[in-house]
């Protein structure tokens, strides 16, 4: 909200001797922030930012009242003279708890303009003036004193004015120039034509005040917030007056702001007052709120005086009554965010600004508690992976349909049938629409622009839930992918690149997979160009472990290496190889089966390869001799020939 | 007794140290091998037979020469296969040139923005804070209803929060807050024996914003919550100054402005003394000096009432931070955007490992 500093230094006469700099770091500690200062011919104009909470505050006059009690220095006036009321001119009739109350009056208009410094304040404000003085008028006292009124041609408004829900099926023009249809949760003006006003929001297109308008209906009123809130929020109409009603107006301030527009017509246009009445009355005002002095001391962080609080709150409106141990506050009407111990809490200590609040570290109250194992775990699949040159990247949780189809997921489904459940109503484009089940799809694309960015190797990995539509809503599993692309590159100018294959992906999952006995799944995507690989994490879970295993005893004697060259046939898996030998030597003080050297080549046979096969024998108790590994190197030679491998000649 | 032996043993003998010496590779040193102490068909397995059918009276001398000559070529292809060995090693040392940079091994990164709330998680344990997490789909009960958000709160519309297709109550949460409501009803009913709670949630959030240099429909936020007897603005000063000063450096000094979010009260703006220029006005602090980098407050009681815990004996606070945001700040990376790429080197420089 743009705030002029004139203006603001006529509601509060102090500013005029502030820098515009100490100005905003004043209006900043009250919960202000500035977030512009601009020049404009002869002022200067300040971007503030207003919280929800505050619609009291948006205005200079609202400003003032904060920035009065920070600096204890009094307000301008407001209104010197009231205007005295007598018998309506028109009947108003109230007929919706929305409206409590409807200030007006009735006035013939002169031939004046609207001043030049009305013009220039509407203007630095980025308000266009419309140089209509009625218009004009009250869109300055809008921005002045933040309460909005409406000026209404009186002589374009058929019989009795109704303040009441609208009706099914009625419509209304817009000043705006759009048709709006209305609900019957939709507050308005009307007359009995039908609606001539959206209540708090905007006028309408054929009551509006034009340069031929000779008679003028002034409107100051006050409706409910959340009547205006939903309307403006229905018709996505978002006004100055909507901001203001939605977010709570001050209802003493409807006689006053009817008086001010009256003044201001009567000398800028040098209009004839008719009549000024008023329908309804006065909304309740907010109730009490007591203000124990345990929470203003434990919410302040040390203990204040109730005197001084009660001081603070006086400042800012609230009547205030003292009594043994708490403060009995009423706050005044345009605080309508003052409902409980610690709202006034926090008006105590933002008086008194924030930076006088002790640091204090809260004490431990009980045991601290450990991290969840789960989330350890993915810490250290990160950790290992970055070591093992992954690099983590972070994609977008939906993607697009195309997508989607690309790749099965974890739990590797074919179909894609449960796709509906994970569809979004509102998706910032089709591409972005569906919640992903597998995490590959966005790596394959991530490891592909890289590819294109010139890198040789891509080694891309990422840790992030993936989405299951069940019937009751999405379900996420934290879920690994990895991808790897591109030459496989060392940096070692003595050993040569290579295509990246699919061992060395599956070297890389056996590392980071240890204990789990899932089968490892390699998938070449795009004819092996991508290589990747997808798990949920929980396959990874181990059981508990303790902080150091139980001892395993190992041996002190030497142990004793056995080759065994052995052409087998190129069908023969290792794993087959590695189990007969292992079981064949059940009971032996056997250690390890490994393959130390593999040959293929075109001195074999057809058909066939050559493993040489390491056996390692190690006892506990003793050195081996050879006749016993002997006999154990036969049967696994046996075991092997069983298998159709021969010893090579 | 080597006249015991067959001439074409002997010869097989002589020829030995010179095929020995031929074997260039560990494949023929082992068809060598084969050939000489092979089980089968070998000049050894020849001897074996050789023996077997010997006279008794010359069985002891023919034997000792057997295995006399076995060991002698066990030891020899023994000595060779070490040589071999050796030599396939030392090749490589021979081909190192020494004024070449060594290889280094391959190193990959984490992401920068996990890299920071890893950090952020570092700064707290010592407090006593946990992680605690939460899905991100969410039910408007957590993501809205328990935090105080009034029912017509813009933030609920579909222009602000993407909502689920076929499941209208779900949408993608909208901040990291819900994790609170979640961890304050699962923990109300020890909250005493635990002496309080005390969290943090770091996570991803959705927004539906159009992607730009400074926006992204998805984000990471960092939640913090503490829960317990008597807690004030005193104690969440005292905890962001600890962490803020464990992050940017021990002289870094922070500011509370009031502000306004419906789950707190009192609210507030953190701004920390700018670590890029030293609170001397660069850039970055837009000349101030300071930096927003958070949001704050007391949990509102209703906050606390909703999840069934009694504000009137418990009290705490609560802090909400943007990881980009805060990120974006302290690398001075100009556009949002990057830390979606994932570009390499990017990730390489940003992210790195510890
Ligand atoms: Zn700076």
């Amino acid at each position: 909200m743009w705030i002029e500093r004139r203006a603001l230094a006529a509601e509060l006469p102090a500013v005029a001797s502030l820098g515009t700099r100490p100005l905003a770091e004043t209006l900043a500690s009250l919960g202000f922030p500035v977030d512009a200062i601009e020049a404009r011919p002869g002022t200067e104009v300040l971007d503030v930012d207003i919280t929800a909470n505050r619609g009291d505050a948006m205005s200079h006059r609202g400003l003032a009242r904060d920035l009065a009690a920070r600096l204890q220095q009094p307000l301008a006036v407001l209104l010197p003279s009231p205007v005295a009321e007598g018998e309506p001119q028109l009947p108003v009739r109230l007929l919706a708890r929305a409206c409590p109350i409807y200030a007006t009056a009735l006035l013939t208009l002169g031939k004046g303009r609207t001043p030049e410094m009305a013009q220039a304040f509407l203007t630095a404000l980025g308000a266009a003036p419309k140089l209509l003085p009625a218009v004009d008028a009250s869109n300055e006292l809008l921005h002045r004193y933040g309460h909005p009124t409406h000026a209404f041609d009186a002589d374009r408004i058929r019989g009795a004015v109704s303040v009441r829900m609208a009706r099914p099926g009625e419509t209304l023009v817009t000043l705006d120039g759009v048709e709006r249809k209305l609900s019957p949760e939709d507050l308005v003006i009307a007359d009995e034509g039908g609606p001539i006003a959206l209540a708090g929001v905007m006028g309408g297109e054929g009551s509006k005040v034009t340069a031929k308008t000779r008679r003028v209906l002034l409107e100051s009123a006050w409706f409910e917030a959340r009547t205006v809130r939903a309307t403006a929020h229905r018709h996505g109409l978002h006004t100055d007056a909507s901001q203001r009603f939605g977010r709570g107006a001050d209802a003493a301030m409807v006689p006053v702001a009817r008086d001010l527009l009256i003044h201001r017509l009567e000398d800028w246009s040098g209009a004839t007052l008719e009549g000024a009445w008023t329908a309804g009355a006065m909304p309740p005002p907010p109730s009490t709120v007591d203000l124990p002095k345990e929470l203003l001391t434990r919410v302040a962080g040390e203990p204040l005086h109730l005197a001084e609080a009660a001081k603070a709150l006086k400042a800012l409106g609230c009547t205030v009554e003292a009594e043994p141990g708490h403060l009995r506050v009423l706050p005044p009407t345009w605080r309508h965010d003052l409902t409980l111990p610690e709202d006034l809490a926090e008006e105590v200590l933002r008086l008194r600004g924030y930076e006088h609040i002790p640091a204090v570290l809260p004490p431990l109250e009980g045991p601290p508690q450990p991290l969840s194992r789960d989330y350890l775990q993915r810490q250290a699949l990160a950790r290992r992976l970055a070591h093992l040159g992954f690099h983590q990247t972070v994609t977008y949780g939906f993607v697009s349909p195309e997508m989607d189809a690309a790749f099965p997921g974890p739990r590797g489904e074919a179909a894609d049938e449960d796709r509906a459940g994970r569809t979004l109503t509102n998706p910032l484009g089709l591409e972005y629409s569906i919640l992903r089940r597998s995490l590959v799809p966005s790596l394959v694309e991530v490891a592909k622009q890289n590819l294109k960015q010139g890198q040789r190797e891509v080694r891309l990995f990422e840790i992030a839930p993936t989405f299951r539509g069940l019937s009751r809503g999405p379900v996420e599993t934290w879920t690994v992918a990895l991808v790897w692309a591109g030459e496989r590159w060392d940096a070692d100018p003595e050993s040569k690149a290579g295509p990246v294959m699919a061992k060395h992906l599956l070297g890389t999952l056996k590392d980071v997979l240890k204990s789990t006995n899932q089968e490892l799944a390699i998938h070449p995507i795009e004819d092996g160009a991508f290589l990747v690989a997808e798990f949920p994490i929980q396959a990874f879970r181990t059981p508990d472990d303790r902080i150091i295993p139980a001892f395993t005893p190992h041996s002190r004697f030497p142990a004793v290496e056995r080759d065994l060259s052995l052409v087998v046939p190129a069908t023969l898996t290792w794993q087959a190889m590695h189990d007969a030998v292992w079981i064949a030597l059940v009971g032996t003080v056997l250690v390890d089966v490994a393959c130390a050297d593999l040959y293929q080549g075109k001195n074999l046979p057809a058909g066939t390869k050559a493993w040489l096969l390491r056996l390692t024998f190690q006892a506990m108790d003793r050195t081996l001799v050879g006749a016993e590994v002997d006999a154990w190197v036969a049967s696994a030679l046996n075991a092997a020939e069983s298998l159709g491998a021969q010893l090579r000649a | 007794m080597d006249h015991l032996l067959p001439p074409e043993i002997a010869d097989a003998d002589r020829a030995f140290p010179e095929a020995l010496a031929a074997c260039g590779d560990l494949d023929a040193l082992l068809r060598l091998k084969g050939a000489y102490i092979g089980r089968e068909g070998s000049h050894a397995a020849r001897l074996m037979d050789l023996l077997k059918a010997a006279p008794k009276e010359q069985k002891r001398d023919l034997g000792a020469a057997i295995n006399g000559l076995k060991n002698r070529w066990e030891e020899a292809l023994k000595a060779r296969q070490a040589e071999v060995e050796a030599a396939r090693k030392a090749t490589g040392a021979q081909l190192w040139d020494k004024s070449l940079p060594p290889p280094l091994p391959p190193r990959g990164a984490l992401h920068p923005l996990n890299r920071l709330m890893d950090r952020l998680v570092d700064v707290f344990r010592p407090l006593g804070f946990h992680v605690e997490e939460g899905p991100e789909v969410e039910t408007e009960a957590h993501n809205f209803d328990g935090l105080n958000i009034p029912a017509d709160h813009p933030a609920r519309g579909s222009a602000d929060t993407f909502y689920l297709a076929g499941h209208p109550g779900l949408l993608l949460r909208t901040h990291t807050s819900p994790v609170q409501v979640r961890t304050l009803k699962n923990l109300a009913p020890k909250i005493l024996e635990m002496g309080g709670i005390r969290f943090l949630a770091p996570g991803r959030v959705y927004r539906k914003d159009e992607i730009d240099p400074t926006h992204s429909p998805m984000f990471h936020q960092v939640e913090g919550m503490l829960v317990g007897h008597d807690i004030g603005m005193h104690h969440l000063k005292g905890t962001l100054e600890y962490a803020l000063r464990a992050l940017f450096g021990p002289t870094t000094e922070i500011r509370l402005r009031p502000s306004y979010f419906p789950f707190v009260e009192p609210g507030c703006e953190v701004d920390v003394s700018c670590p890029l220029c030293g609170a001397k006005g660069c850039r970055v602090c837009k000349g101030s000096g300071w930096v927003e980098i958070l949001g704050a407050g007391l949990i509102h009681p209703n906050v606390l009432s909703l999840a069934g815990i009694d504000p009137a004996e418990w009290s705490g606070w609560a802090f909400g931070m943007g990881v980009e945001r805060m990120a974006m700040m302290l690398s001075q990376t100009p556009d949002l955007r990057l830390f979606f790429e994932n570009d390499q080197r990017f990730l390489k420089a940003m992210g790195g490992l510890d």
